[in-house]
């Protein structure tokens, strides 16, 4: 027989065979449309969009493998178990037999994702890279309030809730976070997640490598901690609780691995004290401290004791000196708790592992002891501040210190006036911390004062050279960012240590950068003025040839004005003469994408004129 | 009798019966059985019964007895029921009517009871009638028993038996009846009987039996709910017992299908069917991806694409975002006149403190749309190209290296009073001819700009080309129908006697050679111009001269012609498919180009046969030109496309150039340099360069060159121009379609290019 034959309608071929629709998967796999949902997003899978459209526009079309893919599910034939489960309970409730109905409640069947979350993330790296949705889910679900109507349970809030303290403690403890940004919707954070593939490991010559993989970047929000405002009708918690069901999993997971790779146990135990107090992420912190002192240590270390020894008797030759009085001040570990500051250990041997950027962060707030009034959000504060290396406290109960600390620099304020103030500190609008976060500096605090209004708060995830138009204020960063990195010259009176510490050779990288970046600049002011010359050349040019015309003084003098548009045409004409020879397909993406750039030249215009009119106004208001 | 398994709601029924007792005190004349249809039945006595019928299935003899005794009691206060004494109240009643309602409640309950007790008293008077006694009185309403808001409106209830209306009372108003209550003592006893719309007096009886009940007392003081146990069957002297069947065996042996079941359950536990309190799964944690090393598996599913992550917030979503990015009032409004897709959904808002930003309204939503974009939205892998689109531009080679090539505006020829539609440059780049709307033709000195001899046509030229030979200067114009041979005078005195020996036609030449048609084109002398006039039956739209010089071709919207300077004229022996547009010569072969509205046909003159047909894919050509190579052809269109053909490579175009926006009127190559222009409506002309090499293997290089401008787009007849009454109207037409750039032609050896231009205009740009 030809190999191609067929018989009509007995076969199929090419994105006819490969897809099908939603609605023949549905009855492929005898199931509900509710269920084949929720099988979708247990195991990810999504329609896909066939190059050819047998059954129209207005359908959905699955591949049939990823179809094959569900009816070879496990989870399909449990969902059919607790279906039949269902019906009994039901049949027994009916029949008024309250016995078997809650002796076949209780017997119902479950199932765990775990091996989902395997098949679906490979790899670490996979899991990160889906990571957005399933933090900013989970934080979304840890501030909702436990709703029966909507079969929000309260179990599962308190586990987002737990999860994503978790998260924001790891992140903390590693100093990964980059970048933070408080818009209307909640808060943005950033934070840099950087794999170290060890299945590389080549040999050659006895040297090992380690290779690396780029940084996965994980952005998520957290709402603001506000009552959230829940639609009536318009949101199906359904599909979001099997969203939530699978992210609670992954999460697990996830911190599970990321603890581990710090050497922490999980799931961490934490002072049921503190957790009454709902200071969650500082019992973490704790827990951290707890954890990391006992014997995950590498015992080759000779220091382990040593150094603690050194701390309590003299204070000053140990190069981790300062960070060990760092982290007594930061977490008030009590007297009694003998071998207190073993953790930092740890974080000494880490040192060499962590990249120049995790080094930077970490120094951030090095020096600063910040408290917190009660009026400033406490949680994303208490996250951000020590994942920058910074030293927090707040008013309440279970505090690492008190208001009346007289070491304490910064006093983070939220009110429109501050009744007493301790003249040793600065009392700072909230912005500050985040605006520093993000510019990398300590930024002055004269604008963050209390009762003013803080400057703007940019976020830190646009490109403004991209965008092409930077805001007053990123201009003011920035002159403060290269000011702050000249300052960082190494100074005469630092000692040998200093020389080998990896920050030094941060710094010397800073400066190089700095440098590179001033060497950039000189170069495209350069090709500025070059242009500029051409063009003047050009305009003389064109200004002889008219006047080459046998025409009067004042008629070239009228050219020379005119030619000004004669100018921008030969500019123009030179732009256009490529576009001739362009073939028709480039000439029309080239063509869309001028479109595109011309919408965001438009934009900037825009921002431009509302600028120029702000400014009027003022100009006027103060006249 | 076990009095500690009645449960509460048999005192409820009890509470119930009594009530319904007091109804029988009430009408003594009527037996119970038609007191109970009425509407006064409360919901829980249906559903009691069976409980009450379960526990005497357990012990058939006492709930028996029990419903004796209610019913005996009853029975037995109906009898002594004008007795009015109460004193022998029972104790502990207290204790077993615990469960009715409290006092307060009870009362108003009561009340009401009452009423409704009166009020059916006095109705079923009305409905006994039958059977009535004595001492009745017949109920004043008359209506019957139907609801009495059907009445509301009325000031009658009935009818009497006179048939006139019974009418309502007044109803008193709350003064009086306050009034009442404080003159007449008595006033508390009353009730308002709404049915028959009277007031009824309770009597002391009926007082006293209400005190009872709100006590929660049986209505009568005789009644003892917990008399001892009578029974009345004499057991004594009988032999048999009330049934005389045997004791079944089911009696003395365990069930058989307890056991059974039992047996079940055995088993389904010792199988592990069931589970006693099975311990809650706690989730286990282990390292899911292990060392991460081990999982360089293959997913044996199709390749996961990850979903596009969500747009990173800008400045503008800041909650305190610089000034600038926040919408004016009037954009604001502005935005309810767009389109709800282009409506910005976000609209930027300041608040100048942390602590004053609200919650966020739809934070849930938007989770869930994304939740939903995950799940339902189809993805699919697109390529996303992020260059810059400068790269996009082909790289062209300087345009320094490639000088010399015309660049600016060198001299202008002006003279003409309308269009100039065609110029033809003389063999040795010497002299430039024109002609012009305005039925003139002009010989231009090319360097100095002097206009050296005017001949007036008298009809609009649309055509002029210089023979291509130097000691031939004769030039060729097409005007209307005609195409004229003009001597222009130049060259040596033996040139001139040739070429006027050349230009003499012997007027009689009506025989043609082709006699199957009528003469094309008919060959006379003309006077006037000293030269030759050839007749076509059409207009002709160009002529142009073969290498030699020898034969020229005209073109006519009908056909092509080609005469020959020996006075013979021939019409091209081919078919066309489609009207010719243009037609030029080989430039070193004998083969010929016409071009149609969409090919060119290429055809070998010598051999009379058609070559090949060049695919333009254009909609309409508009002009031609041969490369002097004579392998390349570009062909100008009027949707201002130019389209290069290699002709050793194939019959598509290679390249496909769309430089002009308008209409390509002409397209010109250069003798010697490898330039060649193309001119257009639009009042632009481009120069392009283009290399051809001898080696076949390599495609011929095309790059843009410059833009020439200067030309305007006015036609040349300014405002002071009055169009001369001889023109027909024809040629207004003509004229006002006359846009732009009309004719280019390169210099033969210099690399300059003339433009004809419709505002009356010949150019010269020079390098």
């Amino acid at each position: 027989m030809v190999k191609h034959y067929r018989p009509p309608g007995k076969k199929k071929e090419g994105n006819a065979a490969r897809y099908i629709t939603r609605s023949q998967a549905v009855k492929h796999l005898q199931v509900t449309l509710p269920l084949f949902r929720r099988l979708c997003i247990l195991k990810g899978v999504f329609p896909r969009e066939p190059k050819k459209k047998m059954k129209g526009n207005h359908h959905t079309y699955y591949h049939v493998k990823d179809i094959a893919f569900l009816q070879h599910e496990p989870l399909l034939e449990i969902f059919r178990d607790k279906r039949a489960y269902e019906k009994k309970i039901k049949k027994a409730e009916s029949k008024k037999n309250p016995d078997l109905a809650n002796r076949l409640r209780t017997r119902i069947p479950t199932y765990k994702l775990d091996r989902i979350i395997r098949e679906r993330y490979p790899k670490f790296v996979d899991a990160l890279r889906d990571l957005d949705d399933c933090l900013t889910m989970v934080h979304l679900f840890a501030t909702l309030p436990a709703l029966e109507r909507e079969k929000l349970e309260v179990e599962r809030i308190h586990n987002c809730r737990r999860l994503s303290h978790e998260w924001q403690a790891y992140i903390s403890r590693s100093h990964k976070l980059r970048k933070v940004f408080i818009s209307v919707k909640g808060i943005y954070y950033q934070h840099v997640e950087i794999i170290f593939v060890d299945g590389l490991y080549i040999f050659v010559l006895y040297v090992l490598f380690k290779a690396e993989v780029e940084g996965q970047k994980v952005t998520w929000l957290t709402p603001h901690a506000l009552q959230q405002v829940l639609p009536d009708d318009d949101v199906d918690f359904n599909v979001m609780l099997t969203f939530v069901e699978v992210y609670e999993t992954l999460l697990t997971f996830v911190n599970y691995h990321l603890y581990h790779s710090i050497n922490v146990k999980y799931p961490p135990i934490l002072d049921p004290g503190l957790e009454a107090l709902a200071a969650d992420l500082y019992a973490l912190s704790r827990y951290f401290d707890a954890s990391s002192r006992t014997p995950v240590v590498d015992p080759h270390d000779p220091s382990i004791f040593g150094s603690e020894q050194v701390e309590t008797q003299q204070k000053g030759t140990p190069p981790d000196e300062s960070e060990l009085r760092l982290a007594q001040l930061q977490h008030q570990l009590p007297s009694n708790e003998p071998g207190a500051l073993m953790r930092l250990v740890e974080d000494v041997t880490d040192e060499d592992e962590e990249d120049e950027d995790t080094v930077e962060c970490k120094k951030l707030f090095k020096d600063l002891k910040l408290f917190l009034s009660r009026e400033v959000p406490r949680e994303s504060l208490l996250f951000v501040i020590p994942a920058f290396g910074g030293v927090v406290s707040w008013e309440g109960e279970g505090a690492p210190f008190k208001e009346a600390d007289q070491s304490i620099t910064h006093q983070i304020v939220d009110r429109p006036t501050q009744g007493h103030i301790f003249l040793s500190r600065e009392y700072i609008q909230p912005q500050w911390v985040y605006d520093c976060v993000n510019a990398r500096i300590i930024l002055p605090t004269e604008s963050y004062m209390v009762g003013r209004v803080p400057p703007p708060h940019l976020s830190p995830f646009v490109d403004n050279d991209a965008e092409g138009y930077v805001p007053e204020y990123a201009e003011t960063i920035k002159r403060l960012q290269s000011a702050a990195r000249n300052e960082v010259l190494p100074l005469p009176g630092i000692g040998k240590e200093d020389l080998e510490d990896p920050q030094k050779l941060l710094v010397e990288g800073i400066i190089d950068r700095a440098e590179a970046n001033e060497a950039a600049e000189r170069k495209r002011k350069m090709i500025l003025e070059q242009n500029r010359y051409l063009d003047e050349l050009k305009m003389e040019v064109i200004g002889t040839t008219t006047s080459d015309d046998k025409q009067s003084i004042s008629k070239e003098m009228e050219a020379r004005e005119a030619s000004d548009p004669d100018i921008q045409r030969i500019v123009q004409d030179h732009a256009n003469m490529s576009k001739v020879v362009m073939s028709r397909n480039k000439r029309k993406l080239y063509e869309a994408m001028e479109i595109g750039k011309k919408r965001k030249q438009s934009h900037v215009d825009l921002l431009k004129e509302r600028k120029r009119k702000i400014a009027a106004a003022q100009k006027s208001v103060e006249s | 009798m076990d009095f500690s398994g009645f449960s509460e709601e048999i005192y409820l029924s009890f509470a119930i019966s009594i009530l319904l007792l007091l109804l029988v005190l009430e009408s003594p004349w009527s037996n119970s059985a038609s007191w109970l249809p009425l509407d006064f039945c409360l919901p829980t006595l249906p559903e009691r019964r069976p409980a009450l019928m379960g526990d005497s299935e357990v012990e058939p003899g006492s709930g028996q007895h029990q419903k004796l005794c209610f019913l005996g009691g009853c029975s037995g206060e109906s009898l002594s029921e004008s007795e009015a004494s109460q004193s022998g109240s029972s104790g502990d009643e207290s204790n077993s009517y615990r469960a009715l309602p409290t006092q307060r409640t009870m009362m108003a309950w009561t009340t009401v009871m009452v009423k409704k007790i009166k009020v059916m008293a006095l109705n079923n008077e009305g409905v006994e009638e039958s059977d009535s006694s004595e001492d009745e009185v017949a109920p004043r309403n008359t209506i019957g028993d139907v609801p009495l808001e059907w009445y509301k409106d009325e000031t009658h209830i009935g009818y009497d038996l006179a048939g006139k209306k019974i009418k309502k009372k007044e109803r008193q108003d709350k003064l009086d009846s306050f009034l009442a209550s404080a003159d007449d003592s008595k006033n508390w006893l009353k009730v308002y009987d709404e049915y028959n719309d009277e007031e009824v007096e309770v009597t002391r009886q009926e007082l006293k039996l209400v005190r009872r009940l709100l006590k929660g007392k049986a209505p009568h003081a005789d009644f003892d709910p917990y008399a001892s146990y009578v029974d009345w069957f004499k057991w004594d002297d009988a032999k048999h017992p009330l049934s005389n069947a045997p004791e079944p065996k089911r009696r003395f042996i365990p069930s058989k299908w307890e056991s059974k079941k039992v047996v079940k359950l055995v088993r389904a536990i010792r199988l592990g069917l069931i589970k006693f309190d099975k311990p809650k799964e706690e989730q286990r944690f282990y390292p899911l991806w292990g060392d991460d090393s081990s999982s360089a598996e293959k997913a044996n599913h199709l390749a996961y694409i990850p979903a596009p992550k969500p747009k990173l917030p800008g400045h503008e979503e800041s909650y305190n975002p610089s000034l600038e990015y926040i919408p004016t009032q009037e954009e604001i409004n502005s935005y309810q006149l767009m389109y709800d897709e282009d409506r910005p959904k976000f609209i930027p808002k300041r608040y100048t403190s942390l602590r004053s930003i609200p919650a966020y309204d739809n934070g849930v939503k938007d989770v869930f749309e994304r939740c939903l974009d995950l799940y339902l939205c189809p993805r699919v892998r697109k390529k996303r190209i992020n260059i810059d689109p400068e790269s996009l531009k082909p790289k062209l080679p300087s345009r320094k290296d490639l000088k010399p090539y015309p660049v600016t505006c060198y001299l202008e020829y002006k003279g003409h009073k309308d269009a100039v539609m065609s110029i033809s440059v003389e063999a040795s780049g010497q002299w430039i001819a024109s002609g012009s709307l305005d039925g003139t033709v002009r010989i231009w000195e090319v360097e100095t700009g002097r206009c050296l001899r005017v001949w007036d046509i008298g009809e609009a030229v649309k055509s002029v080309a210089w023979n291509p030979l130097n000691e031939l200067p004769v030039l060729a114009v097409s005007a209307g129908r005609d195409v004229l041979l003009l001597n222009t005078g130049f060259g040596d005195d033996e040139e001139q006697k040739k070429i006027r020996e050349l230009l003499r036609v012997e007027t009689p030449q009506a025989p043609d050679d082709s006699d199957n048609k009528g003469p094309v084109v008919s060959w006379l002398q003309d006077d006037k111009h000293d030269g030759i006039r050839l007749r076509h039956f059409k207009t002709v739209s160009s002529v142009e001269w073969h290498r030699k010089g020898d034969y020229f071709s005209t073109v006519m919207p009908a056909d092509i012609l080609l005469p020959l300077s020996k006075k013979h004229t021939q019409r091209i022996p081919f078919k066309l498919h489609g009207l010719p547009v243009s037609a030029v010569f080989h430039p070193t072969r004998s083969i010929f180009f016409v071009s149609t509205k969409k090919n060119v046909r290429v055809y070998d003159l010598w051999q009379q046969k058609f070559i090949k047909k060049l695919e333009t894919g254009l909609r309409e050509v508009s002009c031609i030109a041969v490369h002097p190579g004579g392998d390349n052809v570009i062909v100008g269109s009027r949707e201002g496309k130019l389209c290069w053909f290699d002709m050793d490579l194939s019959s598509q175009p290679y390249r496909i150039l769309k430089c002009h926006p308008k209409d390509l009127t002409n397209v010109a190559f250069h003798r010697s340099y490898p330039l060649f222009a193309s001119c257009s409506e639009d009042c632009t002309a481009y120069v392009f360069h283009g290399t051809v090499y001898s080696d076949l293997n390599q495609n011929p290089l095309i790059v843009p060159l410059e833009i020439l401008r200067g030309h305007t787009s006015s036609n040349g007849r300014g405002e002071s121009f009055s169009t001369p009454s001889s023109y027909s109207l024809c040629w207004h037409l003509i004229s006002f379609f006359c846009y732009g750039v009309m004719d280019c032609k390169f210099h033969p050896r210099q690399p300059w290019l003339f433009t004809a231009g419709a505002d009356s205009v010949i150019k010269l740009y020079c390098h």
